[in-house]
């Protein structure tokens, strides 16, 4: 509404971002945990002068580095990209808010990189001590990263009672801030330790290396899923109380919630049965299959986290459809979108109108009654524009994510019309109708016109049923 | 295009100098590894292909140390990126939206190119100078996708001042009046120069840091190579400084800015970004015939970066008077977050102390050590 959305056909934008978030994710925990598995392993190995144990270290860190450093960060970066293409106004309340919580994560992120290639690169030339400084410098900047970014996202699920003017910190500081920090801390520790067994696995033939290594990282492992775990809970209980409805309502993410629980077991007991107690399990087979439990069980988490803030972007500030709560109905000095109209509101949805329509601009107001006297295919494309504004942000059109074609498949014109004028009264994950009622009826139109015929085999519509 | 009512958002969360002073630093600090990778890595490439043996050995040289050059130059990236979204939100995401795929094509070119310039590296370490011809094959493609990303660039970042393209460009790439996101700003006649222009500036970086390299890191290096560098860092500038002013002349005359950038105090800042590389000409050139000392070097990277915070600050005030029709930027409502800026002002200094001891760790170790990890 305040600028123009981006269409991505059948995806919809904002699911570009939780495709990148997640992958991003994968690797970004990979790099705190594995940062703190090399630099305590160096150190253990040093101590026992192990050098068979050094040389794989260091062919693993080249691994890390090539993973962390260059996909890792790059796909940090494609989020960037990704939220102000599909969220700008989410993005830009964000970082009006933490700009300096980021600045000061980018701070540690240059300590991050600089420590990381002078660990790989001046691996055994530089002595002992210094080396294991240097990797200390990492794993710190490494997870203090991790809580900087982390008491971002976390305000964005839940805020707290922080209204705007209340400051960095009291947003930082958040309700879900204790909670993320802990289970990603031990996401980190638990994703290092898979990372750690597969490269293993494929890469060392010596078993009672392999024994080591199993044995070694099996503890971290195991209290990261317990943190994970512990965490999880937290984030339940401190969740607001419309996204735990949410999380409860929702038949997918009750299917993703059973998912996580199921696999995080799994893990933990292969976790405990292999390397803990049988390090000999641990064969590619074994450690690939533990990582793909471990990358499905954080990709749906991942997934989960992101998708019970509905209908929000932002906890009670910013609406899905990229519009602040307070313009939906207004405030004492502004009228809101429902009374002044959403076309009108919108910088791109009125420069629609005076460009197609211009009759229907007077004195520089749009007026809707005028939008109903168009033609009949006009009002389908100005309801096409509606809903790319106000609906596109989760709904593809006719196929793809959650298409609203299929959605309102049999479903009369006067029953849509009442569902839009009603949205977050019909399903409260939903946002409010933020239009006119003349607005409602243009976007019932174009719903209408994009569903698919009823299929055969199901019942006729009520009216029809009851005058056979 | 109107601006969006700022009343509705937060305000400045620090005043308005302080967001452009690190929105220019942040810049110029990534010009240096980005100019290294845009011109450097092809200025590399033809020299493996058809320089001398001390060519080759700078392309090689270079080329080893472009993963470490790629990784600090996206992360310095990172400040310009935050702070132009912080005050120039209102350009930045229509303009960027408006060509959203190529716009998320730099990432997509960023991740291949990278990894390409690692196949290459860890091929030179392996191979030595015969590397096998696939593998040559992925430092020409990330040579080319570097350029194509600068290409992108400089797409965004003119059309991010060009407000007047966008109704056009979205009334002609919109689907139900939502962006398709396919538009480039390829009307735009700043587009062309802009793009060559950092192209020729990063020509003239690549030059001095042949000639850093030579005087500071290559240790192993014999005098001969040494002597090379100097002349041939002399030549390389020329042909940068050279393409810099040609293109610089198309971007001033060949548009409307010189109606703006040739009056009052701005032609004084418009002679210094032109003239600027006089200086670090003027340095190589007396210095063309010897081993440069670290010292003269070091004197001949302070007087570039002069060149490019000079480029960088010019082109913060082109973006400016670009908007000023549209939006003014500096009179946004400011409520200083004191405590987190000083939080950051404080880590960003001890960051410098832990970096500069890292560094100094890296320094005291073996010569060989940092020739390999081509610090």
């Amino acid at each position: 509404m305040h600028y123009p959305w981006w269409h991505v056909p059948h995806l919809t934008a904002p699911m570009l971002i939780a495709a990148i978030s997640v992958v991003h994710v994968l690797v970004s925990h990979y790099a705190v945990g594995g940062g703190l598995f090399l630099v305590v392993e160096a150190g253990y190995a040093y101590r026992r002068q192990n050098r068979p144990y050094l040389d794989y270290l260091k062919r693993h860190a080249r691994f890390f580095v090539l993973l962390t450093v260059v996909f890792g960060a790059v796909t940090g970066v494609g989020i960037w990209w990704t939220i102000g293409l599909a969220s700008p106004l989410a993005t830009q309340v964000l970082i009006r808010t933490f700009v300096f919580g980021w600045a000061i994560e980018w701070v540690f992120f240059i300590v991050e990189i600089t420590a990381a290639f002078i660990f790989y690169y001046y691996w055994g030339r530089l002595s002992e001590k210094t080396h294991l400084k240097i990797g200390w410098i990492y794993a710190l900047s490494a997870w203090i990263s991790l809580v900087l970014i982390t008491g971002i996202t976390a305000f964005m699920l839940n805020p707290g009672g922080w209204r705007e003017g209340d400051g960095f910190w009291a947003a930082f500081f958040n309700p879900q801030f204790i909670p993320q920090t802990i289970s990603r801390t031990g996401g980190a520790l638990l994703l290092s330790s898979l990372y750690v067994y597969l490269h293993a696995s494929l890469t060392i033939r010596d078993s009672a290396m392999r024994d080591l290594i199993a044995r070694r990282s099996a503890r971290p492992a195991l209290l990261g899923a317990i943190m994970v775990t512990v965490g999880g809970i937290a984030w339940y209980t401190f969740l607001p109380e419309l996204a735990q409805a949410v999380l409860v309502r929702a038949a997918a993410l009750n299917v993703l919630m059973g998912l996580i629980f199921a696999l995080t077991v799994a893990v933990f007991v292969l976790l405990y049965l292999g390397p803990y107690r049988n390090p000999g399990w641990l064969s590619p087979g074994f450690a690939l299959t533990l990582f793909l439990f471990g990358l499905a069980a954080f990709s749906a988490g991942e997934f989960v986290r992101e998708a019970v803030r509905k209908p929000y972007i932002i906890y009670g500030l910013v609406l899905g459809n990229q519009v602040l709560k307070d313009e939906v109905y207004g405030t004492e000095d502004a009228p809101g979108l429902r009374q002044t109209g959403y076309l009108e509101g919108g910088i791109w949805t009125k420069k629609f109108v005076e460009e197609h329509y211009p009759d229907a601009v007077t004195d520089g107001q749009i007026d809707e009654k005028r939008l109903l006297q168009l033609p009949p295919r006009d009002r389908i494309a100005l309801g096409e524009v509606l809903f790319q504004y106000h609906c596109n942000n989760c709904h593809a059109i006719r196929q793809g994510y959650s298409a609203v074609g299929p959605l309102v498949r049999g479903r009369s014109p006067e029953m849509i019309r009442s569902v839009m004028e009603h949205l977050h009264e019909a399903h409260f994950f939903m946002p409010p109708w933020a239009g006119t009622p003349e607005e409602a009826e243009l976007v019932t139109e174009f719903l209408t016109d994009i569903a698919p015929p009823r299929p055969a085999g199901m019942f006729p519509e009520t009216a029809l049923a009851e005058t056979n | 295009m109107d601006p969006i009512d700022p009343s509705t958002l937060p305000a400045l969360p620090a005043p308005f100098w302080f967001v452009q002073f690190f929105k220019v630093l942040g810049f110029t600090l990534h010009m240096v590894p980005m100019n290294l990778w845009y011109a450097g890595l092809v200025v590399a490439m033809v020299l493996h292909l058809r320089g001398s043996d001390q060519a080759r050995r700078f392309s090689a040289r270079l080329m080893t140390q472009m993963p470490v050059i790629i990784a600090l130059g996206i992360n310095f990236g990172i400040v310009p990126l935050l702070f132009v979204q912080l005050a120039y939100y209102r350009a930045f995401y229509p303009a960027t939206i408006l060509m959203a795929w190529p716009w998320l094509a730099i990432i997509g070119l960023l991740i291949p190119a990278y990894y390409r310039v690692y196949i290459y590296a860890f091929a030179l370490r392996a191979e030595g100078d015969r590397i096998r011809p696939l593998k040559r094959a992925a430092g020409w493609c990330a040579a080319v996708c570097f350029i194509a990303i600068g290409f992108l660039f400089a797409n965004g970042w003119s059309l991010m001042g060009y407000p007047e393209a966008w109704k056009g460009l979205w009334l002609s790439h919109s689907t139900g009046g939502a962006a398709r996101g396919t538009a480039l700003n390829l009307a735009d006649p700043s587009l062309w120069p802009r793009w060559l222009l950092m192209f020729g500036l990063a020509l003239t970086t690549s030059a001095v840091w042949l000639r850093i390299d030579a005087a500071w890191f290559a240790d192993k290096e014999d005098s001969h190579y040494k002597q090379w560098a100097a002349g041939s860092a002399l030549k390389l500038y020329t042909l940068g400084m050279i393409w810099f002013a040609a293109a610089g002349a198309w971007y001033i005359f060949g548009t409307d800015l010189h109606t703006t950038l040739l009056e009052g105090w701005l032609l004084g800042l418009t002679a210094v970004t032109a003239l600027a590389p006089g200086l670090p000409w003027l340095l190589l050139w007396i210095g063309r015939t010897q081993e440069s000392s670290r010292t003269t070097a070091a004197l001949i990277g302070l007087a570039q970066s002069g060149v490019l915070g000079a480029n960088a600050i010019s082109r913060q005030v082109v973006q400016n008077l670009n908007l000023r029709g549209f939006l003014d930027v500096a009179a946004q409502p400011v409520d200083v977050q004191w405590s987190p800026l000083i939080a950051f002002l404080a880590l960003f200094l001890v960051g410098l102390g832990v970096i500069g001891w890292m560094i100094a760790q890296v320094m005291q170790s073996p010569a060989i050590a940092r020739e390999e990890s081509g610090a």
